[in-house]
Formats: structure tokens, sequence, C-alpha cells
């Protein structure tokens, strides 16, 4: 018994500060901004690497790293992270975000003892995911301190200089 | 035959009541809990029209009947069957959550059994796809009869076909351990859970309020517990990645990983592996940048990523031939042993020596985590894991030094006495007992406290220790490590050195089996 392959034809790249792309596959040369058609070319060859042509000029494009359907590119010099999505996902992620609705709060915390070198936030600052929030140094080495959410800085619970324990609060992030 | 005899009829309109089973409803109430249905997943999975399913029409046991609630089904709420993926067979079983819950039965168990047991006899990968209930309480004792055969076949069958769980739903109490079992745990966010018991049980024994995505959720799995290796936002993309993920391994114990096309597009001698690692040894960086130069473009696919970051395990291909991939990263805790990397690292090393896979090693680690909390809880058993699984291990194994391999962390990490095939260094190597610091805060204690500037003094014997005993040289000198490298050739070399091991064959002592600390 064979049931219908979902359609993977039409897909949507979603950006990390949420704004939607919608494409096809195969690519067409016209991507769809807004409620505008732009010409664009995506090509790729041994000189330029890979790059979109647009109105004659080049645009270097890399990939920076990719996981399935995520995409961390550098387009312009400027880092950028994709997801890409199918109509089911999208309609998937409305059913279970409207379900939701929470906003939570994240304690980070110390996850060894060691001194604080430097704090890179404020209190009330966005900090997206992956994005560096304190230095600390242990075992000889300093460790970044990343966000693993999307949100908003509540509360800063260090100093730059201050010695902590495993398990001491560094922040706490609201959870957009 | 004549096709309009009453035989034919017959066969036909069984045919029919089989597809009506699987109606519109069922389908849209899976789809609106953001779940894909049994089949729908199956036609993913496999190449498109080679899976052909098995035992499609077995009805439900009878036992349990009087005490109701058993809906007669065809297939007893499991598709099971065989297919193509990427042109290799494989097999597979995906539990049906439109039918009793996908609850298992003794049926519904012995479909599971049957396909693991072919599985097992033609030597080709398992996937289980689990969306279930757990076990059918009306079938008493039979159904827990049913888990039993299947947790023993996937027991058996370990170490000889990689065998694969992939969660998409609830999977509670008894039925965890299938997929623990099993090599690899798949899971998919939002909608999958496992738990040896649900959120109602803690509340009502422990008084703790907690949610099903707190408790065993696939981020929860992913990141504390270890249990899940690989987690993705929706099926759809799970699945693909699983497709990805069985093109680096190979189909039983006996055979060697497929080789993919190479398209000779990463070079041998790369200069930018020179500026990744910082002069400054307290600086950090992410190791995943050395592994990608290493590796062919694009085909390094990590594994385990979001439990014990401060170690990276994956696969890779060195011109388009698997390779598994174990890296302290010093970005996280300094790329520090514990217990939990010293666990992740054991049990890959453990998966890739079974199944034929090369190992490269790429060591920049301070040592081991010091403290009461890792101490207490057994940091030395555990770290003990990493050092059986390396030494175990009979795979072609490399280490590449690239700045601090101190004590205890540097012997377990691959070295040449512990059974390292080929041990090179990179020029910022630093090999030794301890850290500069803490040898001279040890051999001058005496001489130091005495000092007019004992920060001076420090500071000239710390230059003077890294010149004469913490640097590469020495070791490359006394033969401990086969080379120092240049980092730009780093590729160039491990690939002539894994060509160089190829036929690398090691007599493993007759015994039934080791014992590992566990």
């Amino acid at each position: 018994m064979n049931a219908e392959k979902p359609e993977l034809k039409k897909l949507f790249a979603l950006s990390s500060e949420g704004r939607k792309y919608s494409f096809t596959l195969p690519l067409k040369n016209v991507i769809r901004i807004g409620k505008r058609d732009y010409n664009i070319e995506l090509r790729e060859d041994e000189k330029y690497g890979i790059h979109v042509l647009w109105k004659n000029r080049r645009y270097p494009v890399e990939i920076v790293r990719t996981k399935q359907n995520r995409y961390e590119i550098l387009f312009n010099d400027i880092s950028h992270i994709f997801t890409v999505e199918t109509p089911f996902a999208m309609q998937r992620k409305k059913v279970l975000g409207s379900g939701k609705g929470r906003s939570e709060r994240l304690v980070v915390k110390a996850p060894m003892p060691g001194k604080i070198i430097d704090v890179l936030v404020r209190e009330n600052s966005q900090v997206l995911r992956g994005e560096a929030l304190v230095i600390l140094e242990a075992m000889k080495m300093q460790n970044e301190i990343q966000s693993i959410v999307n949100g908003t800085i509540s509360r800063i619970g260090v100093k730059p200089g201050q010695n902590v324990m495993k398990d001491d609060i560094l922040a706490e992030i609201t959870v957009k | 035959m004549d096709i309009n005899g009453k035989y034919f009829k017959s066969y036909l309109e069984r045919e029919d009541a089989f597809k009506k089973q699987y109606n519109a409803d069922r389908i849209k109430k899976q789809h609106a809990k953001g779940k894909l249905t049994a089949h729908e997943r199956i036609a993913l999975l496999f190449d498109s029209g080679t899976f052909e399913e098995i035992d499609a029409y077995v009805t439900p046991s009878d036992q349990g009947v009087e005490f109701g609630k058993i809906e007669m089904s065809y297939g007893d709420g499991v598709v099971t069957g065989h297919g193509m993926i990427d042109g290799r067979l494989v097999f597979a079983y995906a539990q049906d959550f439109t039918i009793m819950g996908g609850s298992l039965g003794i049926v519904h168990a012995r479909k599971i059994a049957k396909i693991q047991e072919m599985a097992l006899k033609m030597g080709a990968p398992i996937i289980g796809i689990n969306d279930s209930g757990g076990a059918r309480i009306q079938e008493g004792i039979a159904s827990l009869n049913g888990y039993g055969i299947i947790f023993n076949n996937i027991i058996q069958s370990s170490g000889i076909i990689p065998q694969i769980s992939v969660i998409m739903g609830p999977a509670a109490g008894g039925a965890v351990y299938g997929p623990a079992l099993t090599d690899w745990v798949f899971m998919t966010s939002h909608t999958s859970y496992m738990f040896v018991t649900g959120p109602n049980v803690v509340r009502e024994v422990l008084n703790e309020d907690i949610s099903s995505e707190d408790l065993g959720g696939a981020e929860t799995h992913a990141r504390k517990s270890g249990v899940a290796n690989m987690i993705y936002d929706d099926e759809e993309n799970t699945i693909i990645a699983l497709r990805k993920f069985l093109s680096y391994l190979p189909s039983n114990n006996l055979e060697n990983p497929p080789v993919a096309a190479y398209d000779n597009s990463t070079p041998d001698v790369n200069e930018k592996l020179r500026d990744i690692v910082p002069d400054d040894p307290n600086k950090a960086y992410d190791v995943r940048d050395i592994i990608s130069l290493i590796v062919d473009r694009n085909s390094f696919f990590e594994t385990s990523e979001l439990f014990a970051p401060n170690i990276v395990t994956g696969f890779g291909r060195l011109e388009g031939k698997t390779i598994g991939i174990v890296a302290n990263q010093p970005k996280v805790l300094a790329g520090v042993l514990d217990i939990d990397s010293s666990t992740k690292g054991a049990r890959f090393i453990r998966f890739c020596d079974v199944f034929n896979i090369p190992i490269l090693t790429l060591e920049d680690v301070p040592g081991f985590l010091p403290g009461k909390d890792q101490e207490h809880s057994g940091i030395i058993r555990h770290g003990a894991k990493l050092l059986f699984a390396y030494s175990e291990a009979t795979v072609p194994r490399i280490t590449i030094i690239l700045r601090k391999a101190y004590g205890g962390a540097y012997i377990v990490m691959n070295s040449r006495s512990m059974g390292g095939d080929f041990n090179f260094a990179w020029p910022s190597a630093e090999i030794a007992v301890m850290g500069p610091d803490g040898a001279v805060a040890i051999l001058y204690r005496r001489e130091l406290a005495d000092a007019k500037d004992p920060v001076a003094m420090k500071k000239e014997l710390v230059k003077r220790y890294r010149e004469k005993v913490a640097n590469p040289f020495i070791a490359d000198e006394k033969g401990y490590i086969d080379e120092v490298i240049d980092p730009a050739m780093t590729r160039r070399k491990v690939l002539s050195a894994f060509t160089a091991l190829s036929n690398k064959s090691v007599k493993v002592p007759s015994r039934k089996h080791g014992n590992m600390p566990l």
C-alpha cells in the first residue's frame, strides 16, 4: 500500500526574525518579497563561489552552517538564519503555537564554578538564540554563555569580576 | 483467474475495506495534532513506490474482547514492511496512533518481532517509528509479553544491524526501553514525549507539577538526559534528516559504510586552518569550524548536538568515505571532559567501532572537570567508559592534538599508548602532565613563596615550562607522537593516514565480552 507523498514543491523560508518568503522548487529566477517580484539569479562557479546576480551585480553568498532545514548564511557579509518549511509545517506551527501563547521565564545558570569576565547584555535588551550573554572564565578558559532562546533580558545576576558557583543565576530571560 | 469471479471479488472487497479503514476522518484527527499518519511517514521515509507492507490484514487478538474496547481493525495499529532508502534495503515499522491509540497488543508485537527478525536475517537496518499509547491494557500480560519479545530482539540484533528509533508521539512506561536499547533516537519537537512515568503519576507520588514537554519532551531529552540524539522541528525534517543519516552507515557489521560520490570540491591543503586556534590558550574557538574544513564540503552530520556540547561527535566524509569524529569543544565549558561528555563520546566510539567506521579525534582538552559534584556523581567510573571505548576499538584511529592535551585527559583522548594508530599535533599543541600554571605552582612552591616578586618569577617559569616541557616538538622527538604538522596540511595527512590504515586488522582475544565499567 502506497500513500501519497506530502507535497514538497512549495516551500517557505522563515527568517529568525519571523519574516516569511515563499518559493517553489525547482527554483525560478523570480522571488517575491512583499508584493513585488524581483528578477534574481543564483549562480555558482569556481571564480566567485555561490553568488546572487541582481541587475548585473554579484552579491556573494556563503553558507556558514546547515543543519537539516536550518541555514546560517552570510549574504553581503551580513549573517542571516533561515529555516525552510513546508506548507504543512507552517500550518503545524500555527496549531502548536496557538495552544500556548505563553510568556515564560528562563533562568540562565552558571554551568561550572568560575569568574565572570564580562557581561555583554543589559537589562531589557533583546537577545537571540545563540547570542553571548556573559563571559565566564573557568578551567583557565573564557567561556561564552549563550542564550538558548529568543527573548528579553529581565534580570542580570552578576557583575564583571565576580566569582560564581555552579548553578548561580547569571541572568533571567523573558522568552518571546 | 477470472477477475469477475467470486474469488477475485472477495479479494477486492477486502482491499476496499482496508482502504476505508484509513479514511479522511482518521487522517484529519492526526493532522490536527500536527502529526502525520503512519502511512504518510512511511511514504516520506522510503524511496517512492518501494515500500511493501507486510501483515497489513492481521486482526487483533481476541484476548480481552469480553472487557471491550477492542476495535476489530486491520493491521492492529502498526504498519510494518520493507523498502528502499537511497536504493538500499531497510526494514521499518510505524505505529499507527489512529487505531486504538497505537497501543501494543500481542498481534501488534508479533508483527514488529517478525520484521525485526527479517532485518537481522537480511543484514539490513531497521527503523521503528513510535507513536503509541503504550501497552494494550485489555490484553493484559499478553501485551507485556509482546514488549519482552521486542526488547529481546533489539538486544540480539545490537551491533549487527543499525537500529534507529524515531519518536513521533507518546512513548511511556515500558515502551521507552525499546528506543533506549536501539543505537539512535530521533525525536520531533512538541509532539513527542518519552518518560517512564508521566506527569500524572509524578504529581500523585511526588507532588511535583511538571508538563509532559518539560518532563520528557524532545528538547529535554536532547539537552538534559541525552536520550534523544537528534531532534527536529517537524516530522518531515526528522525523516529527511534520518534518510541522510542512513547514508553514512553500512547496512550491517560485516559491510563497510557506503562510499558517496565525491566531486573534488574540498581543497586538501587549506590555509584557513592556520587561523582558527587562537594563540592565547585562554581564548576559545568553535572546533566545528576545523571539522568542516577537514571533511568533504558540507558532509559533517553532528550527532547529539545539544547534549554535553563540550564534546562534539558526528559523521563526516573523506573523499566520500564515512568517518566518525570526536572533538573536544573549547567553546563550551573549555572543552573539559565531564560525566556527560565522557559517556556521549564512549557510546559514539562504540557505535563507530562496531560498524567499521574509522575514528578521527581532534583534541583540545584542559583535563577532567574537578569538583565535588563530578567526583560524587562518579566521574571516575564514567570517565573510564571513554578510556575503555577508545582502547577497545579496532577500527582505524587517528588523533590530532590541536592545542591542550593535559594529564589523564591526554591519555584518554586516543593517545598512542591507548592504541591510537596515528597521532599528529599542530605546532600550537601543549602536551604535559598539567597546565603550566599548575605545574609551576607545584614544582616551585617554595621558591615562589620566598621570591621577592613571585608574579614575575611565575611568569618566567611558565614561559620556560612551555619551552622545555609542554610543547609538541619534545613529544615528536621522543616518538610519542608521529609528526608535528602544518595545520593547513591536516586534510591531506588524515587522508593518507586513513588510506594507510584501510586494511588494518587486529586480533581480538577470544572472550565472551569485556567488562566495561557501566
